[in-house]
């Protein structure tokens, strides 16, 4: 067994941080837990203020410090995020304590290259989730969150080392540790300090039945299992089905920036989520509470879905394509809370690396382009034109929006083909007004601008669409207008009201 | 005998600039870009063309008095070659709906043709911001991504001079043409654009087209360019006679 115990000293401060504005991060901050200064920042520490401080002197020392409460809920949040982004690297994960995450990460050690590449790539999974970490390896899980809680600075990091793998070296190692560090030592560290035990090596050397008695069976129980005398199990933790996360903003939002800011942690916990699963996000929903109006009891709350053309797992992306729909989407009143929910996964196919670029690089480039024109723009005006065999002009084509992908070439052939055989004839006009454009008339010719049409070819007759509701019963000619170039007109078949024009322009050959 | 050493002599072969750079050419020459082009599919056009087609990386800019002179017949053969290769072509605001089956008579194949419309023009009420923001910014985008092969875009006139200034930057990106069609008033300001033609009509089935600008000498003469008909010979012949005040045909009567 090899254990690796991610530590995180600083789990519930940047746990808050994450729900700041991002210009206010770098003010002196002071977390306050059962009435006594929690957790510092660099900038709160600079101050002078220390952990255990009481909340009014804290406050005299750093005037413009922002004083939050340390929630349980937040921390158990973002501890989760951790725990899934290292459920990427094995599948045996699990939660030790409030601020420590440990895996079992024997199986996957040939898989990712051994233990300094899986370390490495755990790292940088976890960067975008912003937290300061220690890790330790160790053959034991308590001895892997002992030595990650301890993190002796002289040691560095305490992942590499013999005592990773060989329970000797752990024990050797251990031994120097203090006694604090058990859980049960903590609360009689007096009783212990006055016995002058220091170490956990101090505590070994006792006899056990009087420790026992002593200090109850726990602590004996601790030391065992964190040297390897005694069996550990753990239970795994499992990935929920539906990802769904949410975070209260410490300020009003009130530009899509501030939300963005705010939504960019929830992203990062939303790409850990699907990188477990193995899976990519194909779309996700952020809705965002905003503040109560006045005489309004509850919250009015917006909803903004993101869909994507092809399933991404890039933080990056995501948040590209949610900026650009934020961009888009008036908010109702400034943003308190956002909940990110995503229950569309679509199974990802093993990414084959490229050494130049290709013609599928550059197709999915080009997919991730119209992705971003259709989330600024909206998806009525990035359209595809596919044809449609029906002999009235407005009809004959129709537009989609451009999802994803070209169409491969096998639908392009059969559009060809279906095209040469089609009975249709090929004289359309390339541009089609949207409306028929009504033309005066002399002398029974139709005018453009002021100027006579000649009429070249034709009639073509077009009579179709009895069976919808909207017929069309015409005569199309193709006419010269007077610089030569050439348009596509038509007159009603059937004589129009007296004062009425009989004469449209369709379309002109381009 | 007179001494003189070969490098010094007055009469040598003046040195040839061209063989120097390929940025480099005599004002009486036409340049001949290192990169790329894409052949226009029209061979007059191609031989007064620098380099022989349409230039990639760079704008070209089409001015014409309406649209429906013949532009796409024009454009059509080269954006054809670039879809048999699987590079996709986009249009930013065409001025009217293209009609699928006329695309597919030219060659092209509408289902890989992208169009992207701004939003001001779509809900047809009056522009708030800068004209066509949404169309200079989605084009800018495109050419940046580079995944592009072709681009035309229809754009408005009264542009500000940094906006195309803008897009010559982002089309260095750009690995293929990118035509901006404009209204044939703005052939007398000055543009970025380092090939600028001027296309008329020039009677049914042929086009005009006037190098307004190019790497090279000026071109006196315009060019006549045959395009791919739409009309049948005998309609032909009726567009080409002088017109008279033709009998109407009655209504009602198929032919």
């Amino acid at each position: 067994m090899l254990w690796l115990a991610l530590h995180l000293p600083l789990l519930s401060l940047e746990a808050f941080c994450a729900t700041l504005p991002p210009e206010t991060r770098q003010r002196p901050v002071a977390l306050i837990g059962q009435h006594r200064v929690a957790a510092v920042n660099t900038a709160a520490a600079a101050c002078g203020v220390r952990p255990g401080m009481k909340r009014a002197t804290a406050l005299a020392l750093a005037a413009d410090m922002l004083v939050a409460d340390s929630q349980v809920a937040r921390d158990a949040a973002a501890l989760q995020a951790v725990a899934h982004a290292a459920l990427a690297f094995t599948p045996a994960v699990t939660l030790h304590d409030a601020q420590t995450v440990l895996l079992e990460v024997q199986a996957s050690l040939r898989l990712f290259g051994g233990l300094g590449a899986l370390r490495q790539r755990l790292a940088d999974a976890l960067v975008p989730l912003g937290h300061q970490m220690q890790v330790a390896a160790a053959p034991t899980a308590l001895g892997a969150a002992l030595l990650a809680l301890w993190h002796p600075a002289e040691h560095g990091d305490l992942v590499l080392g013999a005592h990773a793998q060989r329970l000797p070296a752990l024990q050797r190692l251990l031994s120097q540790a203090p006694v604090g560090l058990l859980g049960p030592a903590r609360e009689q560290g007096e009783a212990l300090q006055g016995m002058g035990l220091h170490t956990l090596s101090d505590l070994r050397r006792l006899p056990r039945a009087g420790l026992a008695r002593r200090f109850g069976a726990g602590l004996l129980d601790e030391l065992d299992r964190a040297f390897g005398g005694q069996p550990d199990p753990r239970r795994w933790i499992e990935l929920p089905a539906v990802f769904e996360s949410r975070i209260e903003l410490f300020a009003r939002a009130e530009t899509s920036e501030q939300v963005l800011a705010g939504a960019a942690v929830l992203l990062a916990r939303l790409v850990a989520w699907a990188r477990a699963r193995q899976a990519r996000v194909g779309a996700f929903t952020l809705s965002m509470l905003h503040e109560p109006r006045h005489r309004q009891t509850t919250a009015a709350a917006t909803e903004l879905r993101v869909e994507l053309a092809v399933p991404a797992l890039d933080a990056a992306h995501l948040q590209l394509l949610l900026r650009e729909r934020l961009g888009r989407c008036q908010l109702a009143a400034p943003t308190l809370e956002l909940q990110l929910r995503c229950r569309h996964l679509v199974a990802g196919a093993a990414p084959s690396g490229e050494l130049f670029p290709t013609r599928a690089s550059e197709a999915e480039g080009l997919v991730r382009l119209l992705e971003r024109l259709r989330a600024r723009l909206g998806d009525e005006q990035v359209q595809r034109l596919v044809p449609v065999a029906d002999h009235r002009p407005e009809r004959a084509s129709r537009s989609v929006p451009a999802q994803g992908s070209v169409p491969t070439t096998a639908v392009a052939a059969a559009a060809a083909a279906a095209l040469a055989t089609s009975v249709l004839p090929h004289h359309r006009p390339a541009w089609l007004l949207p409306e028929p454009l009504p033309l005066a008339e002399r002398r029974a010719l139709p005018l453009l601008e002021g100027r006579p049409l000649q009429l070249v070819s034709g009639p073509e007759r077009i009579e179709a669409g009895w069976w919808d509701g909207t017929p069309a019963v015409r005569d199309y000619f193709i006419a010269q207008a007077e610089d030569g170039s050439l348009v596509w007109v038509w007159r009603g078949r059937l004589p129009a009201a007296a004062g009425d024009v009989n004469w449209f322009l369709q379309g002109r050959f381009a | 005998m007179t001494f003189s050493s070969p490098t010094l002599a007055p009469h040598a072969a003046p040195l040839a600039p061209e063989s120097l750079h390929p940025a480099l050419w005599r004002a009486h020459q036409v340049a001949r870009p290192h990169e790329v082009v894409l052949p226009s599919g029209h061979a007059d056009l191609d031989t007064q063309l620098p380099g022989g087609g349409w230039p990639a990386r760079v704008l070209t800019e089409l001015l014409l008095p309406h649209a429906g002179v013949g532009e796409l017949r024009l454009l059509a053969p080269a954006l054809a070659a670039l879809q048999q290769r699987q590079r996709a072509v986009m249009w930013f605001d065409p001025p009217a709906v293209p009609c699928a089956w006329a695309l597919g008579a030219l060659g092209l194949d509408a289902r890989q043709l992208v169009v992207v419309r701004s939003r001001g023009a779509a809900r047809g009420r009056a522009r708030e911001r800068l004209p066509a923001a949404d169309v200079l910014w989605a084009l800018e985008q495109a050419l940046k991504s580079g995944y592009l092969g072709a681009a035309l875009a229809w754009l408005p006139a009264r542009l500000p001079a940094d906006a195309l200034r803008r897009l010559q930057l982002a089309a260095q990106a750009h690995d293929g043409p990118v035509f901006l069609l404009r209204d044939a008033q703005e052939r007398t300001r000055p543009s970025a654009a380092p090939l600028r033609l001027l296309l008329a009509s020039a009677g049914p089935d042929q086009l005009r087209v006037t190098l307004l600008k190019r790497r090279g000498p000026p071109l006196a003469q315009p060019l006549t360019l045959a395009l791919a008909p739409v009309l049948a010979a005998p309609a032909l012949v009726r567009a080409l006679a002088p017109r008279e005040p033709a009998a109407p045909p009655r209504v009602g009567a198929a032919v």
